[in-house]
């Protein structure tokens, strides 16, 4: 069965780019254009994302949440919003919201943020510790990286880096992701920070054999440990 | 802090008051002594006329016989004596003339008359010498008089006591119930400065000026709350209407094809744009929020600093600046991690933007006295000195770097966050490249 993504958004040519988006993955979407009817629907149907705006008619999707949820809905709640300042999005991610992506935004930022909730809502529960690909090791407890057996010095951030990559493998990672979940920063920082952190890993990774971290044209980084690469 | 002013009012109107009624005895005091001084003279005058007539009908004799006669009912009230041309004592109530009164005029009137002094008491006297080298001595004891008087001088300086300690207690009691009244606007002024703008007195108000003081400041505290609601709405519908558009750009953007670098030049200028828009709405928001404590957290400065250091520290690194962080772990504040985050991002950012290969950038943050000391100090090209004034305005940029990208906001931003968390900026002189001291207030550790 395909899941089932709901739109809650007033602007009909934004609900218009995350429907094409939503499509794209596989997934189906209803669209409401109030928050009324966003809540409502949003108990109709085991919805697993639901792309909730803020300044609809009818109020604040991030004050509906709590509705939302005590409806008994177990949707991961994507919030996409005009209010986009870092304040904005701390106090949406606090009151419960999954994600938070500001507008304007890109398609692929989109994309990459559905899949990692679509992803998330599947995910195993890894009992052991070892996150294994391949050649590359990751040991979670004693937060070791090894390569074809020889161990990778990473720092503390850079092992959290490869971990939130490991995490979402084969899925391209957007800067603004990492930036958010790594260094749990929620505002645009100007300078590409973070691609300096991803080099450096990435050269380590590299030099130790793996070419496990690949950039995906323009949008960011994909973790592709398994993929031949040429 | 005491009602100054109250109780100056008080004071003053408790020496009016004294003042007045000071007056006012005196002159009631002058007015009595004139009436007993005149009833004396007035019974002195009897006194003489009676004389006057037992000398008309036997001279010498009926004088001596009449005051014989009245020394021994003699009251102490009066003083009479008749001596001869010898000065020898023919009659009277004393042993001797007293010292230093002369006989002055003839006849029995009562004019002239004049004080003298005999032990404690005060006499008013007539001396008079009569045909035949006889001297008369008739007196009356202003003693009645001067007791009279002595009770009313006590009974003045009693009232006049009692009056000040009166108009002392009511300007105290009037001081402490005008400090209760004003006390609750103040309270109440206080609480709105630390940013409860919805805080109100409670209870009805009472139908006098404090009543009417009452109303005024709540209808001023609605007005401004009004103002702040209306603030805050703006921000977001600004945000709202300009994003919206923004986003409809952008995913046209995305459907042009063939024009990679033209797209990708457009979509950096939308992210400038939306950037310094959001830092022209956080300014604002974070001078809105100045001075209250609402929204802040205890945070761990050391961490957050760490945090963000690591993060660019890399970048620094690459461009072939020196660094070197010396972070005190453990230093607390209260406030917002976000906006401290951000803050420090913005310095260190601007630090590798203006730095070239070789120089040394540094972040130190220490314990300093009941402030946490953070110093982000750079060997750079630092602020031109014409700047150093007005670096912190928004959208002053120094002529020289307009080649370089950004918005002139950076420093406004860091300024705006500084004051929301009550922290203080000091630039300090003489530095080479750009020194920034951000003193940030100790989070009062309880319990």
């Amino acid at each position: 069965m395909q899941d089932r993504i709901l739109i809650v958004e007033d602007d009909l040519e934004t609900a218009a780019t995350v429907r094409a988006v939503i499509e794209e993955l596989g997934c189906e979407a209803d669209h409401c254009d109030t928050l009324e009817a966003g809540v409502t629907a949003a108990f109709t149907q085991p919805y697993k994302v639901i792309v909730l705006d803020r300044m609809l008619p009818g109020g604040d999707g991030v004050e509906a949440m709590a509705r939302i949820r005590a409806g008994g809905s177990t949707a991961l709640i994507l919030i996409l919003s005009a209010l986009g300042r870092a304040a904005n999005r701390v106090e949406g991610l606090e009151k419960g919201a999954d994600d938070y992506l500001p507008k304007p935004f890109e398609g692929d930022e989109l994309r990459a943020r559905l899949r990692a909730l679509l992803r998330r809502g599947t995910m195993q529960v890894l009992d052991n510790d070892l996150l294994a690909f391949g050649d590359l090791e990751i040991r979670l407890k004693a937060r070791t990286v090894h390569v074809r057996r020889a161990h990778v010095a990473v720092s503390p951030k850079e092992f959290e880096l490869l971990t939130y990559f490991a995490q979402n493998a084969g899925q391209v990672v957007t800067r603004m992701q990492l930036l958010e979940r790594v260094w749990n920063l929620h505002f645009d920082p100007g300078t590409n920070v973070v691609d300096v952190h991803v080099g450096r890993l990435r050269r380590k990774l590299e030099e130790a054999g793996s070419q496990a971290i690949q950039t995906a044209r323009g949008e960011g980084y994909i973790f592709a440990p398994l993929q031949a690469l040429g | 802090m005491a009602a100054r002013a109250t109780l100056r009012l008080a004071a003053i109107m408790a020496l009016a008051v004294s003042l007045l009624s000071l007056g006012a005895m005196v002159l009631q005091y002058r007015l009595v002594e004139d009436r007993l001084m005149a009833a004396q003279t007035k019974l002195l005058s009897a006194d003489l006329d009676g004389f006057a007539a037992l000398y008309d009908q036997r001279r010498i004799i009926a004088l001596r016989q009449a005051i014989d006669y009245r020394a021994t009912a003699a009251t102490g009230g009066e003083m009479l004596l008749l001596l001869d041309r010898n000065g020898t004592v023919l009659a009277g109530t004393q042993p001797a003339w007293p010292e230093g009164l002369a006989t002055e005029g003839e006849g029995f009137s009562v004019a002239p008359a004049r004080e003298f002094h005999s032990g404690d008491t005060r006499w008013l006297a007539v001396a008079r010498e009569l045909p035949g080298g006889f001297s008369l001595l008739v007196a009356r004891s202003l003693q009645p008089v001067d007791d009279t008087l002595a009770a009313m001088r006590r009974g003045m300086w009693g009232l006049l006591a009692a009056l000040l300690v009166a108009g002392g207690l009511v300007g105290w009691l009037a001081a402490r119930s005008v400090m209760a009244r004003i006390g609750r606007v103040n309270d109440l002024a206080d609480r709105v400065a630390e940013g409860a703008l919805d805080a109100r007195l409670p209870g009805t108000r009472s139908p006098d000026e404090f009543g009417l003081l009452e109303t005024h400041v709540h209808a001023m505290l609605d007005r401004i709350q009004n103002l702040n609601r209306a603030t805050h709405r703006l921000s977001d519908t600004i945000a709202h209407e300009l994003r919206t558009p923004l986003n409809r750009m952008l995913q046209k953007l995305g459907r042009i094809e063939g024009q990679e670098a033209l797209t990708a030049d457009l979509r950096a200028e939308m992210r400038q744009a939306i950037r310094m828009f959001d830092a022209l709405l956080d300014i604002s928001r974070a001078e809105a929020d100045q001075g209250t404590g609402g929204g802040l957290v205890p945070v761990d400065l050391s961490t957050v600093a760490t945090e963000v250091w690591e993060l660019y520290e890399p970048l620094a690194e690459d461009k072939g600046l020196l660094c070197t962080a010396r972070v005190a772990p453990g230093l607390s504040v209260l406030g917002d991690r976000t906006l401290i985050a951000q803050m420090l991002a913005n310095l260190l950012d601007n630090a590798i933007k203006y730095c070239a290969a070789g120089d040394r950038l540094t972040l130190t943050l220490v314990e300093e006295g009941d402030r946490h000391l953070m110093r982000v100090a750079d060997t750079g090209p630092g602020l031109p000195e014409d700047m150093r004034g007005e670096a912190f305005e928004r959208f002053v940029r120094a002529e020289r770097d307009r080649g370089i990208k950004g918005h002139g906001l950076g420093l406004a931003l860091v300024r705006a966050i500084a004051a929301r968390h009550g922290a203080r900026l000091v630039l300090p002189n003489g530095a080479r490249g750009f020194v920034l001291e951000i003193h940030w207030p100790r989070l009062q550790q309880s319990g």
